[in-house]
């Protein structure tokens, strides 16, 4: 299965983390060790993490079936790493990662590092798309891209019911542009941030 | 009425870069007001704004209520808000986790939407209870109208299932007929949690196979197909005729699909389901191989990672079939990728054997020392380059890191050491190698290479000779004392150096040179093990020499002689008063044999027999030796029986249990009796119960005693059980002493106390604490090249080599009593043997309360019968027989 989902930018700062058990290091710590390694990489190597502090760091006593492996992928200024375990194909999570970025790309049309940091919440439905409890739930993008529109057209209308007064086209955290000031509500249309 | 939203908060927090610590502090706080809220809107925005803190390190474990509350709402863009944040940062013993049955069931039986969610978050938070009590629920829900709902319950069945196991022959009927659904996420689903529960427990899921073999031949989805193929590698080890059916649709999937991931798989679980043997298994593995050996030259760096991975797979079974890439293989240890370094030293350890260990390990040692250099002149003559002239070491690459470089070293040593030496068949060549790398190795390995010399030197008779000559070199090369604690060297081999030449001093033509080595002022700075160590191989090399000198003495060599001593004990003075004991001990130890040496010779006058009779009463055997010819100062002859008497041996993994138990030595009778049923029978048995599988398994792991298992006399049986009984007295007594002490005092406490009846009587029996035996560990003997001998003990079983003769099996006692002479050698060696081997290390492991019994070996140290011989077995080993 796979374990987390980490996703930090080129200073390792991270945009995401998501554990879907329980690694015996601080996320943090986790995040810390997994840059380091992957910043000096320059860009041509393989995708796959393997060096022998990492084996110390993630535990060298598993067996080798148990044995975490981490397969990233950068994309501009941000890295997406999954840690997986040997039920899951190297190569096949790394075209999970493209179809996660993909789908982000989708939701946020063009998305960027700062789409990603604005929006974490958003990141972590369409994550939730794609993965559930570790186990991957859907690898079509087309279907991925239905079930995120569907979730988020769900959240959005119950928004509005809750916020009459919003004039809609606003998530959760559009919350001070719902407050009917006609400028807020104006900007937020022109810059296009809460058309998700 | 202005509070700040998620959106805020990230601007605030890059605004306030500079003091973010103070901004988020405050941020905090207004969190804390507002999640108190009536309002849930502020109520969710505060936990949203929590998540995100969570994320950059900020505990919100705290706010494990609100996200419950939050959770709650019937809202979906705050239910949403809430089971994200329990995903988050719920753990397994977040309490409030018993509030969510409810709710978690409420909003299973809500709209799709809020399902979705629900499921979601579930899959994240589960627990044993919570599975229990929602399985009814989520079964149901593997019907689903929506596809989309019956995908997220089957992925939510594989955490229930992991929790709670009897649940499964419900789901399983439901998740068989999954399988069949007719839409293909929900199957991907179903295997993906099949292949998940399939690894943990394959047997169960073996009845599915028909099934799965439909999907494998029927299906073009690649993702799905890997998992497939990884439920058939978990699932043919347990079904031999599963492999002949699986046969053909895997070998039409290696010809054809374009997709490494899945050829990785095939490959992979060929050689699980050793599909791989008899000659169509033969064109199978060819196929295998040369499809993976294309991927080997691809400019993508990922299927290169791959085709290694996978060819590490291969080699145990088909070598030959790789070896012909070897040229490739080879150079990929020199990637420019330190995670295809890894690979493809795996790959290349794997396909180490007898004719090509010297050019690979050569390979590797040029990556050490250069890298990217061109391959160097053979072992012995960099040796010499190396031992002659200081080497400066080679600026790093900047991947070739530290970590990297330990790996490396420590993947020669453990390739050349497989299987008790097995490929090697030059000893002298593998002895130059280990000092190679001392030399390149940058990193510390030193403990490796130490206890790979000693292991060497002491099984390989043939290459003694070459190992002093080699190790006089080390020992004269003053530039590896020069970093003597760093971490960039390694000095840990300077100690097996000075055993090495201590203990074969005798193959060295002129060993006297070897003491000024051995004594060299600057080995002051080395750690004290090692000091210890230095000393003591300094006083068997005079020994040897002083001996040699007796037999052929001439008064021209009574100066060098005197001067030899006379720098000794210099040596031992300044030693005398070191601070590290085991070093200050052995000084002072041999300060007072050299004082008397010295006045010995002091009193010696030449062609004149005066020296006083020093061997009369400790030698025996070689007392007669000198009154034949008292001509030389007798104190020559003083130290060389102390070391060499009996040869240092590798002692034989099954030693211990070839010792017969000596006559009269009753092992079942009580020293003690037990005091009177401190613990009902019954518990004692279980504890037994409890104890036996531990200790077997314990001797497993130790994996080169399986000998002695299949050995397996009665007296090994009997003494067996019993060691698992005699592992309890100790902490048995302490604890009964223990409950009696805490009953006394509660007896006390409840003597006022006008609730409680009190009987007069005196405490019955309490059991006398000072009474109990008690082994005392305190008086064994404890010399400092322990960990040297380590090495030695491990005796391990292999094939044997041609021109040299390697001791694998090591040394066993062949005797069935001990008798006078033969004990004597036996305890004499023994009594060099470290402490540790003999500790009762397990005696106090176990804390149950049972009747106090001795096990055999403190018996045996009591009465002074037994036989001590099989020294150094682990530890597991001594104790438990």
């Amino acid at each position: 299965m796979i374990h987390a989902v980490l996703i930090f930018n080129t200073s390792g700062v991270p945009r995401l983390t998501k554990f879907y058990s329980t690694v015996h290091h601080s996320p943090q710590t986790l995040v810390q060790k997994i840059f380091s390694l992957i910043c000096t990489r320059p860009a041509g190597l393989c995708n796959f993490l393997d060096a022998p502090e990492l084996e110390e760091f993630l535990g060298k006593k598993q067996r080798e079936d148990e044995r975490l492996r981490v397969v990233y992928r950068s994309y501009a200024t941000l890295h997406f790493v999954f840690l997986v375990d040997a039920a899951e194909s190297e190569l096949g999570i790394l075209d999970l990662i493209q179809v996660f970025v993909e789908s982000l790309d989708r939701a946020f049309e063009n998305v960027c590092e700062l789409d990603l940091v604005f929006h974490f919440d958003e990141v972590h439905h369409i994550l939730a798309e794609v993965i559930q409890g570790g186990l991957v739930l859907e690898t079509n993008l087309d279907e991925i891209d239905r079930s995120v529109k569907q979730a988020a057209q769900a959240r959005k209308t119950s928004y509005a019911s809750a916020n009459p007064l919003s004039l809609g086209g606003s998530s959760m955290g559009q919350r001070s542009a719902g407050l009917q000031t006609p400028l807020g509500w104006l900007t937020g249309k022109l810059t296009g941030v809460g058309t998700i | 009425m202005w509070e700040r939203t998620l959106q805020d908060l990230i601007r605030g927090l890059r605004a306030n870069k500079k003091d973010e610590s103070k901004f988020i502090a405050q941020a905090v706080d207004e969190i804390r007001k507002e999640i108190k809220s009536k309002d849930m809107e502020l109520k969710a925005a505060a936990v949203l704004k929590l998540i995100y803190l969570e994320m950059l390190g900020y505990d919100m474990s705290w706010a494990a209520f609100h996200v419950v509350e939050v959770m709650s709402t019937p809202k979906i863009h705050l239910k949403a808000v809430g089971y994200l944040a329990a995903a988050q940062s719920f753990g397994p013993d977040t309490d409030v986790l018993m509030l969510t049955t409810n709710l978690v069931k409420k909003d299973l039986s809500s709209s799709p939407a809020d399902v979705a969610v629900t499921l979601n978050g579930l899959a994240s938070i589960m627990t044993a209870e919570l599975a229990r009590d929602m399985s009814p629920e989520l079964i149901a829900m593997l019907n689903h109208s929506r596809p989309h709902v019956r995908k997220r319950a089957i992925l939510v069945m594989y955490k229930v299932l992991v929790k709670q196991p009897d649940v499964k022959d419900k789901v399983m009927p439901r998740l068989r007929e999954r399988l069949e659904d007719a839409d293909a996420g929900v199957v991907a689903a179903t295997v993906n949690v099949l292949c998940e529960l399939a690894r943990r427990n394959p047997q169960d899921y073996l009845p599915l196979a028909p099934q799965f073999f439909r999907l494998l031949t029927t299906s073009s989805n690649n993702w799905m197909l890997i998992k497939l193929v990884k439920i058939f590698g978990s699932l043919s080890p347990l079904e031999p005729r599963l492999v002949k059916k699986l046969q053909p649709p895997i070998t039409e999937l290696i010809s054809t699909t374009p997709a490494i991931s899945l050829l990785y798989e095939c490959v992979h679980t060929c050689i699980i389901g050793g599909m791989l043997h008899g000659s169509s298994g033969n064109s199978l593995a060819q196929l295998c191989v040369s499809k993976l050996a294309t991927f080997l030259q691809d400019a993508d760096q990922n299927l290169k990672y791959i085709a290694l991975l996978a060819l590490t797979k291969i080699v145990p079974t088909h070598p030959y079939l790789v070896a012909e890439y070897q040229d490739v293989i080879l150079g990929s240890i020199a990637d420019q990728d330190v995670s295809i370094r890894m690979r493809a030293l795996d790959l290349v350890s794997a396909m180490v054997d007898r004719s090509n260990l010297q050019s690979i390990v050569q390979r590797l040692l040029d990556l050490l020392a250069k890298p990217e250099a061109p391959v160097a002149s053979s072992a012995a003559q960099s040796l010499a380059q190396v031992a002659g002239s200081q080497i400066t070491p080679s600026p790093l690459l900047p991947l070739q890191t530290k970590s990297y470089r330990l790996a490396l070293a420590q993947r020669i040593i453990s390739v050349c050491s497989e299987s008790t030496y097995a490929n090697v068949t030059d000893f002298e060549w593998y002895l130059s190698v280990l000092v190679d790398l001392v030399y390149v190795a940058s990193v510390d390995v030193g403990a490796a290479i130490r206890d790979q010399l000693m292991d060497v030197v002491a099984r390989v008779r043939g290459a003694r000779r070459y190992a002093v000559q080699l190790m006089a070199k080390v020992l004269a090369d003053k530039t590896l004392l020069q970093d003597p604690k760093g971490e960039d060297s390694c000095p840990d081999a300077l100690s097996a150096a000075a055993w090495i030449a201590g203990e074969y001093c005798s193959e060295m033509p002129n060993s006297s040179q070897l003491l000024k080595y051995l004594l060299q002022p600057e080995i002051s700075a080395l750690s004290s093990e090692i000091i210890a160590v230095y000393l003591h191989s300094a006083a068997k090399v005079l020994g040897h020499w002083a001996a040699e000198l007796g037999q052929s003495w001439d008064d021209a060599y009574f100066q060098d002689l005197r001067d030899k001593v006379h720098m000794i004990t210099e040596a031992e003075k300044a030693y005398a008063s070191s601070n590290d004991m085991e070093v200050q001990e052995r000084a002072a130890n041999l300060l007072g044999l050299f004082t008397f040496i010295e006045a010995d010779l002091a009193s010696y006058r030449p062609a004149k027999e005066n020296g006083i009779d020093f061997d009369g009463d400790n030698s025996s055997e070689f007392s007669t030796v000198v009154a034949a010819d008292p001509r030389y100062p007798k104190s020559l002859y003083l130290l060389q029986p102390l070391f060499t008497s009996y040869e240092l041996n590798p002692v034989a993994a099954d030693a211990q249990l070839r010792v017969e138990r000596p006559e009269g030595l009753d092992l079942d009778t009580w020293i003690v009796p037990p005091p009177k049923n401190p613990v009902p029978d019954a518990v004692v048995a279980d504890v037994e119960a409890f104890l036996k599988p531990k200790t077997k398994k314990s001797k497993k792991g130790k994996g080169k005693e399986r000998a002695m298992g299949k050995d397996g006399n009665s007296a090994s049986n009997g003494i067996h059980g019993e060691g698992a009984l005699g592992t309890q007295p100790m902490e048995s007594a302490e604890e009964a002493a223990e409950r009696a002490k805490r009953k006394v005092e509660r007896l006390e406490r409840l003597r006022d106390d006008p609730y409680y009846l009190v009987d007069d009587k005196p405490p019955s029996q309490v059991p006398d604490v000072d009474a109990i035996p008690v082994v005392k560990l305190e008086g064994m003997p404890q010399t400092s090249n322990g960990p040297q001998l380590a090495s030695l003990m491990s005796s391990r079983t292999g094939s044997t080599t041609k021109s040299f003769d390697v001791d694998r099996e090591g040394e066993a006692p062949t005797i069935s009593r001990p008798h006078s002479s033969q004990a004597i050698a036996d305890s004499d060696v023994a009594l060099s043997t470290p402490a540790e081997y003999y500790t009762v290390a397990d005696v106090s492991s176990s804390a149950s309360p049972v009747p106090i019994q001795v096990t055999r070996v403190k018996k045996g140290k009591a009465t002074g019968k037994k036989k001590r011989t099989p020294k150094m077995l682990d530890n597991g080993n001594t104790t438990l027989r």
